[in-house]
């Protein structure tokens, strides 16, 4: 936002990703076109322009050559884009001063059967991108303070664990959890695996550490009933559920370990329909006895049979598609468990998935200790009726080959995790996205498992995907690291490439205020007539506002109709000469 | 020793875990020396193609990270660098870094090429899982960090060559290994795995017939930037592939190998190779040998379903007795019982791609000595607890992630190294345990 316009002097860099857009564009033609375009000062091809060796060559250039704009044509921004925009900036030209051209997954990886035409796209991709550099303006590099206070939501194993991580690390607290008690369903539960604690022995010493703390607030039988802000600077109101009160706090950080919920499966194998039809988390609820008794009657169970995959990898069925990853170990460790108090024990099962660290070593003990495993197939699932009070079973033993029956006096169904009834309102709440399995959406499902896209709230346990305690106690702690990163650096960096009103022209119509999907636009009533503000933390640089006001009152910083008409023109009119509103 | 409790960590091992572990770190404000016994941090993912369940391409996907790490402000990146001794206690550890001489200076190289271009001498390249070449002054990868050469001095042959090409004078052949010794308040041990030497099934073929390959060397093969630039080929004669069989679960499940665990990531990576080698050639025909197909993770099981569907890979139940290679052609035959129709078969594919498990690496149990720190029975780093110290270890203020104590997939080294990051940063901030 300079006054003094200089000329643009543009380099142009056109990556070959190793083969990967080399294979299929014609790099050094792409290059040589750009040579030609107006305001480009250089134009060249390299191999990776993301290594070290072609980030020198960027920051060599500018300084050599007084470049004031830079295009990288390479891969998808979301995936570099950090990187170049922190490479021109090394080299003293302003972030916004750099557009990145998608040659990859925008034309080599989806036309790679058609090598000409992909590479005519390429060049009006670059052509297009030289066009809207050289309309580039440079914006300011803001950073907003983060409050130090980080609000946990869920008292499960994972709430509390990362509550008591920031804690230590000499932080506030406030934990929320929508129950009468804390612990979750770990709490609950009788065979916890890997280890021969029971849950109850492993959470208590959790929640006293929690409720202990000075610098964790608790609140319990709560939820939060408003939530507003942005990153470093959330607002946050908690309603009691039972006495309605409110109570407001200021907080710099979210973590959402919301849990799961396990899977009633009315409509699978007779649940329901029989009081010794269980699931595996109502079997985890009998109290330890010496005996394991049926529900029906009290009396002993002597054949006990466990069913896998209840509710889960279930293709087509939405919400029920993926594993829930920890049923196959928690049945071998409970299967094991019980093996000694029945006559006989069945596991029904399509794959064994004792992946983790000592789990296959469960399988080994429950098979040693002759508890019987069946494989049935994907589309031939289990039958049960009930015969005369009893729970009958028949299935297909796959590895055998023979149909079997059974009737067993405990039928256990491992059900599935699935996302707690109010994930809908948890995900609007915290402008959360969630994926097939109707969990929460990580920022990045390999590098960045912790984080989401709304900057500042991270999520933990099998609030992001099924997974066994074990594996929520280690996100916990991470997504506690993430918090406390941002507390600790006490500001954050927000993106400059945000809406603005020009009050002069704002007709007061409300229309932007509507649009905007983030709440980041109101109207300042103070203003005789009121006139729409932007709060800039809280925009995503979307758009909509400036398509929507009648007025065209709203500048799209980094996206103006000015840059945007010049990539149009540049597309339409493929030579500098019939570019210029000439009505060739 | 000092009055002053050390506002610094230590973090062995730069793959994903480590590099994790050490921005989380340095995040918070505090120092790190992340430190790599290879030349180039980045560890085993950046050897991989593409990742499941969304095959986004691996080494995109970490050059960002590569990048994060080498221009943070708090890291100081000690690259080809081995742990020493380590003494003391949480809070107030003193470790002595051995620095291997590389021959180039860090300082100065600007990884230009030029030496490389000169040097007379080529070896097979590791990074390449000895697939390709590389020559005896050289960077593993083009994404290397930092991007710095390395002579490799058991194979130069000292002409001197590389010397007068490079114009800024960094090549320093006289150069020696030093010391650096550090005072730290914690220690992370990030420092991976290693793959299951597949040679020791004899009846499996590999080493003896050469389209029996491993999975790393299928990865490197399918690579853009790989030694065929990315062009699926028989080792033997070039040929493109039409009949490719996968075999899981080899070093991994077997009682009598000493790896009775299971390596958590083969079944995946197995189910995205078969789906790229269908990405390469959609005419091939595509099986997988398994025992179990493991697919637990986040996206996993609708990822194998689309390999099934959509792409139709073969999954066939069994594990393979004797894979056996045909008169001249250099097809193979493998031998396997389908358990789910109880027949025994043969199938002739022209590759066979083995998928090796995952093991500790070598040197762990030095690195434990050093440290005191304890192993499981498979070998790994022994943790408190699965439920009060995932991350930890019995050694107060020494901290584990990654497959340093057991295998994990990508997603889950990295929570984990933000995890034992957090345990470390909660002993920095109070000085000690």
């Amino acid at each position: 936002m300079s006054d003094i316009k200089e000329e643009p002097r543009i380099g142009v860099f056109v990556c070959h990703c190793g083969h990967n857009i080399a294979g299929t564009v014609d790099v050094a033609s792409v290059a040589a076109m750009a040579r030609k375009l107006p305001n480009v000062a250089f134009a060249t091809d390299e191999m990776f322009m993301c290594s070290d060796a072609g980030q020198t060559l960027i920051k060599n250039k500018i300084k050599e050559l007084d470049l004031n704009r830079v295009v990288v044509a390479s891969c998808s921004p979301r995936m570099h884009e950090p990187t170049f925009r922190r490479v021109v900036e090394e080299a003293g030209v302003n972030r916004y001063l750099f557009d990145q051209v998608n040659l990859r997954e925008h034309v080599s990886w989806c036309h790679s059967r058609e090598p000409e035409k992909a590479t005519e796209k390429a060049k009006d991709l670059v052509r297009m991108s030289v066009a809207r550099a050289a309309k580039l303006e440079s914006l300011p590099i803001k950073s907003v303070e983060v409050i130090p206070k980080t609000l946990v939501v869920g008292g499960g194993i994972a709430g509390l664990r990362a509550s008591l991580d920031i804690a230590e690390r000499g932080f506030d607290v406030i934990l929320v959890e929508k129950d009468s008690q804390l612990g979750g369903h770990v709490a609950k539960w009788t065979h916890l695996f890997p280890s021969d604690e029971s849950g109850a022995q492993i959470i208590g010493p959790l929640i006293s550490d929690v409720r202990k703390h000075k610098r964790i607030k608790v609140h319990v039988r709560s939820k939060v009933s408003d939530f507003d802000g942005f990153i470093g600077n959330f607002g946050v109101t908690i309603k009691n559920l039972d006495t309605e009160k409110k109570r407001r706090y200021e907080v710099g950080a979210v973590i959402v370990a919301t849990g799961f919920e396990p899977f009633k499966p009315v409509g699978y194998y007779g649940y329901g329909t029989h009081p010794d039809i269980i699931t595996l988390a109502e079997l985890q609820e009998i109290k330890p006895n010496e005996m394991l008794l049926k529900p029906s009657d009290g009396k002993p169970v002597k054949n006990l049979v466990f069913i896998g995959c209840v509710g889960s990898r279930e293709p087509g069925k939405k919400g029920h598609e993926h594993c829930s990853r920890h049923c196959c170990s928690a049945t071998a460790k409970a299967a094991g468990d019980l093996r000694d108090r029945v006559d006989e024990a069945l596991i029904l099962y399509q794959d064994i998935r004792t992946y983790g660290k000592g789990h296959e070593e469960f399988q080994r003990l429950a098979r040693q200790k002759h508890v019987i495993y069946s494989k049935f197939p994907q589309d031939a699932k289990p039958e049960v009726t009930i015969k005369r009070g009893k729970i009958h079973l028949r299935w297909f033993d796959v590895l055998g080959g023979v149909e079997l029956e059974f009737e067993p006096d405990l039928l256990v169904l491992a059900s599935a995790m699935i996302p707690p009834a109010d994930m809908d309102e948890t995900a609007k709440m915290f402008s959360l996205t969630r994926s097939g399995d109707g969990f929460f959406n990580p920022e990045h499902i390999k590098l960045a498992p912790l984080t989401t896209h709304t900057a500042g709230v991270m999520i933990a346990g099998a609030s992001q995907a099924a997974k066994n305690a074990s594996e929520s106690v280690i996100d916990a702690s991470g997504a506690a690291a993430k918090a406390v990163s941002l507390m600790a650096q006490g500001k954050v960096e927000i993106e400059s490439t945000v809406s603005h009103v020009i009050s002069d022209l704002c007709s007061s119509c409300h229309t932007c205020v509507t649009a905007c999907p983030y709440g980041a636009i109101a109207m300042d009533e103070e203003h005789d007539p009121p006139i729409a503000f932007v709060t800039e933390a809280k925009c995503k640089g979307c758009g909509t506002c400036a398509a929507a006001c009648p007025s065209s009152a709203i500048i799209m910083y980094h996206s103006t109709d000015d840059q945007i008409m010049a990539m149009v023109e540049a597309y339409l009119c493929t030579t500098p000469e019939a570019q210029g509103g000439g009505s060739a | 020793m000092t009055e002053r409790k050390a506002q610094a960590a230590l973090v062995i091992g730069g793959g994903v875990a480590g590099m994790q572990a050490a921005l989380d770190i340095a995040n918070q404000g505090f120092k790190v020396y992340l430190v790599e016994r290879t030349p180039s941090i980045g560890g085993r993912m950046a050897q991989i193609d593409k990742t499941f369940p969304t095959l986004d391409c691996s080494a995109c996907i970490l050059t960002p990270k590569l990048s994060e790490v080498s221009h943070h402000k708090h890291i100081n990146l000690l690259t080809y660098s081995e742990v020493g001794s380590v003494t003391g206690k949480s809070g107030d550890f003193h470790v002595r870094i051995r620095r291997k001489a590389r021959f180039v200076k860090e300082d100065l190289c600007s990884g230009c090429g030029d030496c490389a271009a000169e040097c007379p001498t080529e070896v097979p390249n590791e990074f390449d899982m000895n697939i390709g070449f590389r020559k005896a002054i050289y960077i593993g990868f083009p994404q290397a960090t930092p991007n710095v050469y390395t002579v490799d001095k058991e194979n130069c042959i000292n002409c001197g060559r590389c010397v007068k090409a490079c114009q800024r004078n960094a090549i320093d052949m006289e150069m020696t290994d030093r010391t650096l010794d550090i005072h730290v308040g914690a220690i992370i041990i990030a420092t991976g795995f290693e793959l299951f030497d597949v040679s020791q099934y004899p009846r499996l073929g590999y080493g003896h017939y050469p389209n029996v390959i491993h999975a790393m060397e299928f990865e490197r093969l399918i690579n853009a930037a790989g030694p065929t630039h990315g062009h699926l080929v028989r080792l033997s004669d070039g040929r493109k592939p039409h009949s490719i069989g996968f075999v899981q679960c080899v070093g991994a499940r077997d009682v009598q190998k000493g790896v009775p665990y299971c390596s958590r990531v083969c079944c995946m990576y197995s189910i995205k190779n078969a789906v790229m080698a269908l990405e390469h050639y959609p005419d091939a025909e595509v099986s997988v040998y398994y025992a179990d197909i493991r697919a637990f993770g986040k996206g996993f099981e609708e990822f194998y379903e689309m390999a099934k569907k959509r792409f139709g890979v073969r999954f066939v139940r069994g594990r393979v007795a004797e894979v056996m290679e045909g008169k001249n052609t250099g097809n193979l035959v493998v031998k396997v019982e389908d358990t789910e129709s109880s027949t025994i078969r043969l199938v002739e594919h022209d590759m066979v791609v083995i998928s090796p498990g995952i093991i500790p690496p070598e040197g762990m149990d030095t690195l434990a000595t050093k440290m005191g720190i304890a192993k499981s029975d498979d070998g790994y780093v022994q943790i408190a607890h699965s439920f009060f110290g995932p991350t930890l270890t019995k050694v107060p203020g020494v901290f584990v992630c990654g497959c340093a104590d057991g295998p994990k997939d990508i997603p889950d080294s990295v929570s984990a190294g933000s995890s034992a990051a957090m345990k470390a940063t909660i002993i920095l901030s109070k000085g000690g345990a």
